[in-house]
């Protein structure tokens, strides 16, 4: 009996991530072409269905009526095998995160590590991807994409360690109760936020980390042989991953389903009024991420890796010694952090630019003015 | 310094007179064309080392090439080159005659890189040859087309539209 | 079954393309990989592209991410308007003129009526020269936002909301004109002595709206852009147009101004009342892309002093020569005459040869973006893919000229 009713709960958990997976992928698109319509002083789709709220269906409609081929010279297991697979990552990630008190896949004690490690399966799928499309520019470009996600998942991992650090445990739960305990991680750690977040934009190939995907570009991405459904997986991949990576963080800095009469309403073991503040969270920080991808011009190649490694990475392991030292050594070390928080996201924030701008000025006093 | 536009500015009549001076017997009917164009003719021949000498002449080098039109004349057809001299911040518009039956001129891309189009464009146009170019082909018409519709007797033929 | 995967034969730009790389290998300039005769690629950046303003075709050249070599094809906006001209008297070409650099139309106009005023010998009414004066500097500022719209969304999905931003501004300049010609893109408002119609009741307070309105929005088009570090990054040093490519390849417009080159017709030629008027030539010192983008933000602010000293000093007077309408079928005398013009993009000129009749014996467009691409080649080799769509783009193309 109690066989049954854990595999019936493990299907209905399995079924509610799908759910959220695409459920989510097509509000993002809506949403996110409404709002970068505003942004744009326009519109946005407004026609279909009342403020155009049916758009991503008929889109979806769209994609799935498309003719379903596959180029004759391509792998034919793994031309197959990658759109289905992308979507893995997104999924079994909301398996280990609570979308409430009590709404918990499994509580697995390794959760933090689980999380990193699962990300990395959505490289995997775009790597079969541009392989399996038989096209030497699909192939280049899947190998940067993979480039780009290996090199960010490295500050994602470091912040992810600092939290763990201070929670004391791996457990995603114990997270939870910590933030529920003492206060929101981002207010010990902001600037632990501020490095994990970006790296998650550059993880998900948004914003101004879409390099291996911009339209305007010559050489196709990785998706350049896909049309159809299979197109549409990895397009709507990329839009559920925005709400995924919002709610992986929103549950480890902003204290995930936590708020004012959170448990309030506590039926069956649930406390449905969590998931409303679960949700709210996690559209505050999807709109940040459209919004900062209209902000900022797309980050060149060269750009973009040297911004991994040659600064999210040195500040993020500068970040796990001196919380390390913090904890160790600092007696109140919960508001140590703190302060060496805030004071590093203020100096990142503040400094970040005009050190940038001044090395252009030098170089660009550098360059040649053009003579006869 | 860099690059002036009227570095040497002379007057109309002193540029006249420089260049019929110095162009005698390869330069015919210099005349001037308010307010600031020299015109000219040229035989064919001789247009290489006129143009070699025209850009590099010290006092009013023609080292910008502005446009080459060409032109049916229907006993014959013209070639046109509208140059630009940056020390007196005039015009020459240089005009060499082409026979009819034998429409060959030397090409001027070694002298200013610049007529590469445009000799492509009167040859796809009027179907005057440039001796020497680079790559003679086609600009503005497809590949294959046929006849040179600039021309005073051109009849627009079937071939050219196959679809139709 | 449709075999997707046969190649149609390869038309004459590919097979020179192909026919480089061959002489290349044969220099022994192959590839230095095993089993490998050359390394480059031969892709089609066709007519129908994102990123190519208007149907231009690329056949470059890769070797990786590497342009080794560009070569343009055009021709697929031809319609043969030289052609048209031989069989339309004057009058009835202008509307064809119009339709060339169709983003800057008015000015396009007013290179083909100056150069028949010219022939003809006719002079053009005082109130009419300021008029046109006006239109063709917001037409001006009109292609410039185009331009600088549509480079930046090349760059970036941060230039999707910022081309919104200035085809909003380009409105109103639009509805300005539109409320004095009828018309928003093909005006057919340039005749020969003058122009069409007089202003409108209340066109200068709007106009003078507009100049007040305006110079904030450049304002926030800089800050936009010019502070970002990575448009920076991506415009600064590259794509440098030497003064050499300028003498040699008679580039002219921005493109020159930007590599410190002092020409612009306005001043080296001056036509119209531009004598009268006071107003800086924009130069720059680099020559590279942000340049480019640098020199046309100012020209747009130069334009707006223009506008403003002819709304001061429009004088009271008819718009036309003669009595009514202008004059429908003139027969200027033989002869030949050539005028350029300062177009948004450079020097636009017609050439027109008249043997007194009522049609053109020849007319030749002198069009600034035609000479402008031919620099493609020199200057897109050896830069990566993604900075020659940004080169690209700031050179600002219109193909309706370079196709005519």
């Amino acid at each position: 009996m109690d066989i049954l009713v854990a595999i019936l709960r493990a299907v209905l958990f399995v079924v509610i991530a799908y759910a959220v997976v695409f459920i989510a992928a097509l509000a993002n698109i809506l949403y996110e072409r409404r709002f970068m319509a505003f942004i744009g002083d326009r519109l946005g789709p407004n026609r279909t269905g009342p403020q155009g709220l049916l758009q991503s269906i008929a889109d979806a409609f769209k994609m799935m009526g498309k003719e379903d081929f596959r180029p004759m010279l391509s792998d034919p297991v793994l031309f197959t095998l990658a759109p289905i697979t992308v979507m893995i990552g997104a999924v079994a990630i909301q398996l280990v995160l609570p979308y409430t008190g009590g709404a918990m896949a499994t509580d697995l004690n390794i959760g933090i590590i689980f999380l990193v490690a699962i990300t990395s399966f959505t490289t995997l799928s775009i790597l079969m991807g541009g392989w399996a499309s038989h096209n030497k520019y699909s192939l280049v470009g899947a190998l940067r994409a993979a480039a780009q996600m290996i090199s960010y998942e490295i500050p994602m991992l470091l912040g992810l360690l600092i939290v763990a650090m201070v929670v004391g445990s791996l457990n995603i739960s114990a997270v939870i109760a910590w933030q529920t305990h003492y206060r929101w991680l981002i207010f010990y750690l902001p600037f632990t936020f501020l490095s994990f977040y970006i790296a998650s934009l550059a993880e998900l190939n948004r914003g101004p980390f879409d390099l291996p995907e911009s339209e305007s570009e010559l050489v196709a991405g990785y998706a350049t042989e896909y049309s159809g459904m299979r197109f549409g997986m990895f397009y709507l991949n990329e839009y559920a991953g925005l709400t995924i990576m919002s709610m992986v963080t929103v549950t480890l800095f902003f204290g995930g389903w936590m708020g004012p009469w959170a448990t309030a309403l506590h039926v069956w073991g649930v406390d449905w009024i969590g998931i409303l503040w679960f949700l709210a969270k996690t559209y505050v920080l999807v709109s940040v991420l459209i919004w900062v991808r209209f902000s900022i011009p797309r980050l060149q190649v060269d750009q973009l890796m040297a911004f991994a490694w040659k600064i999210l990475i040195p500040l993020g392991l500068v970040n796990i010694l001196a919380t390390a030292a913090i904890i160790l050594w600092v007696p109140s070390w919960k508001w140590g952090l703190a302060v060496f928080g805030w004071v590093s996201f203020f100096a990142f924030v503040g400094l970040f630019d005009p050190i940038l701008k001044r090395r252009l000025r030098k170089q660009r006093e550098r360059q040649p003015v053009v003579s006869a | 310094m860099g690059l002036q536009v009227g570095s040497n500015p002379m007057s109309m009549d002193a540029i006249a007179a420089l260049l019929a001076e110095r162009f005698a017997g390869d330069l015919e009917d210099v005349r001037i064309q308010e307010p600031d164009t020299i015109v000219a003719r040229c035989a064919r021949e001789k247009l290489l080392d006129v143009a070699a000498r025209l850009k590099a002449d010290a006092d009013a080098g023609y080292e910008t090439l502005n446009w080459i039109a060409g032109v049916d004349r229907r006993t014959s057809f013209e070639s046109i080159y509208h140059l630009y001299s940056w020390k007196t911040n005039t015009w020459f518009e240089l005009r060499v005659d082409v026979p009819r039956a034998e429409p060959e001129v030397d090409t001027v891309t070694g002298v200013w890189p610049a007529a590469d189009w445009h000799e492509r464009e009167s040859w796809d146009m009027v179907g005057i040859v440039y001796v020497g170019h680079p790559d003679l082909r086609r600009i503005l018409l497809k590949d294959d087309f046929v006849g040179h519709p600039l021309r005073k007797d051109y009849v627009d033929l079937a071939e050219n539209h196959p679809h139709v | 079954m449709y075999d997707q995967f046969e190649s149609p034969e390869p038309d004459e730009a590919v097979k020179l393309a192909l026919r480089r790389i061959e002489e290349s290998t044969a220099r022994g300039e192959g590839s230095d990989v095993d089993g490998l005769a050359f390394n480059e690629v031969v892709v089609n950046m066709g007519p129908q592209h994102p990123s190519t303003h208007g149907v231009l075709r690329l056949v470059v050249t890769l070797d990786g991410e590497l342009v080794k070599d560009v070569i343009p094809v055009i021709g697929y906006l031809h319609r043969c308007k030289e052609k048209l001209a031989e069989k339309r008297t004057y009058f009835q070409y202008i509307p064809i003129v119009d339709r060339t650099e169709y983003l800057a139309s008015i000015n396009c106009e007013w290179a083909y009526v100056m150069t028949v005023e010219k022939l003809a010998g006719m002079q053009v009414t005082r109130r009419a020269e300021f008029i046109r004066v006006i239109t063709g500097e917001l037409m001006r500022i009109a292609s410039h936002l185009v331009a600088v719209g549509t480079f930046t969304a090349d760059l970036s999905p941060l230039g999707t909301a910022m081309v919104f931003y200035m085809f909003r501004d380009r409105e109103v300049i639009l509805d300005l004109m539109e409320e004095l010609t009828g018309a928003r893109m093909m005006f057919n408002y340039y005749r020969f002595g003058g122009v069409r119609y007089d202003l409108p009741d209340g066109w200068t307070s709007k106009c003078r709206d507009f100049l007040k309105m305006f110079p904030a929005k450049i304002k926030e088009y800089e800050a936009l852009v010019d502070t970002n570090a990575v448009f920076l990054q991506r415009t600064q040093g590259k794509g440098v147009i030497t003064q050499q490519d300028v003498v040699d390849y008679g580039i002219t417009g921005p493109n020159a101004r930007a590599s410190g080159v002092d020409l612009d017709l306005r001043r080296s030629r001056p036509y119209s009342v531009y004598p009268e008027l006071d107003f800086e030539v924009v130069t720059a010192q680099h020559g590279d892309i942000f340049d480019r983008y640098r020199c046309r933000m100012d020209e747009m602010r130069e334009s707006l002093r223009i506008i403003e000293q002819c709304l001061d000093m429009l004088p009271k007077g008819p718009v036309q020569l003669g009595s009514l309408r202008a004059p429908y079928v003139i027969t200027p005398p033989p002869g030949s005459a050539y005028v350029g013009q300062e177009n948004p993009r450079g020097e636009y000129g017609t050439y027109i040869e008249s043997d007194g009749s009522r049609y053109p014996y020849r007319l030749k467009f002198r069009d600034p973006c035609f000479c402008n691409l031919q620099l493609f080649p020199k200057i897109l080799s050896g830069v990566k893919i993604a900075d020659a769509v940004a080169i690209s783009g700031s050179i600002d193309l219109v193909l309706g000229g370079i196709d005519r």
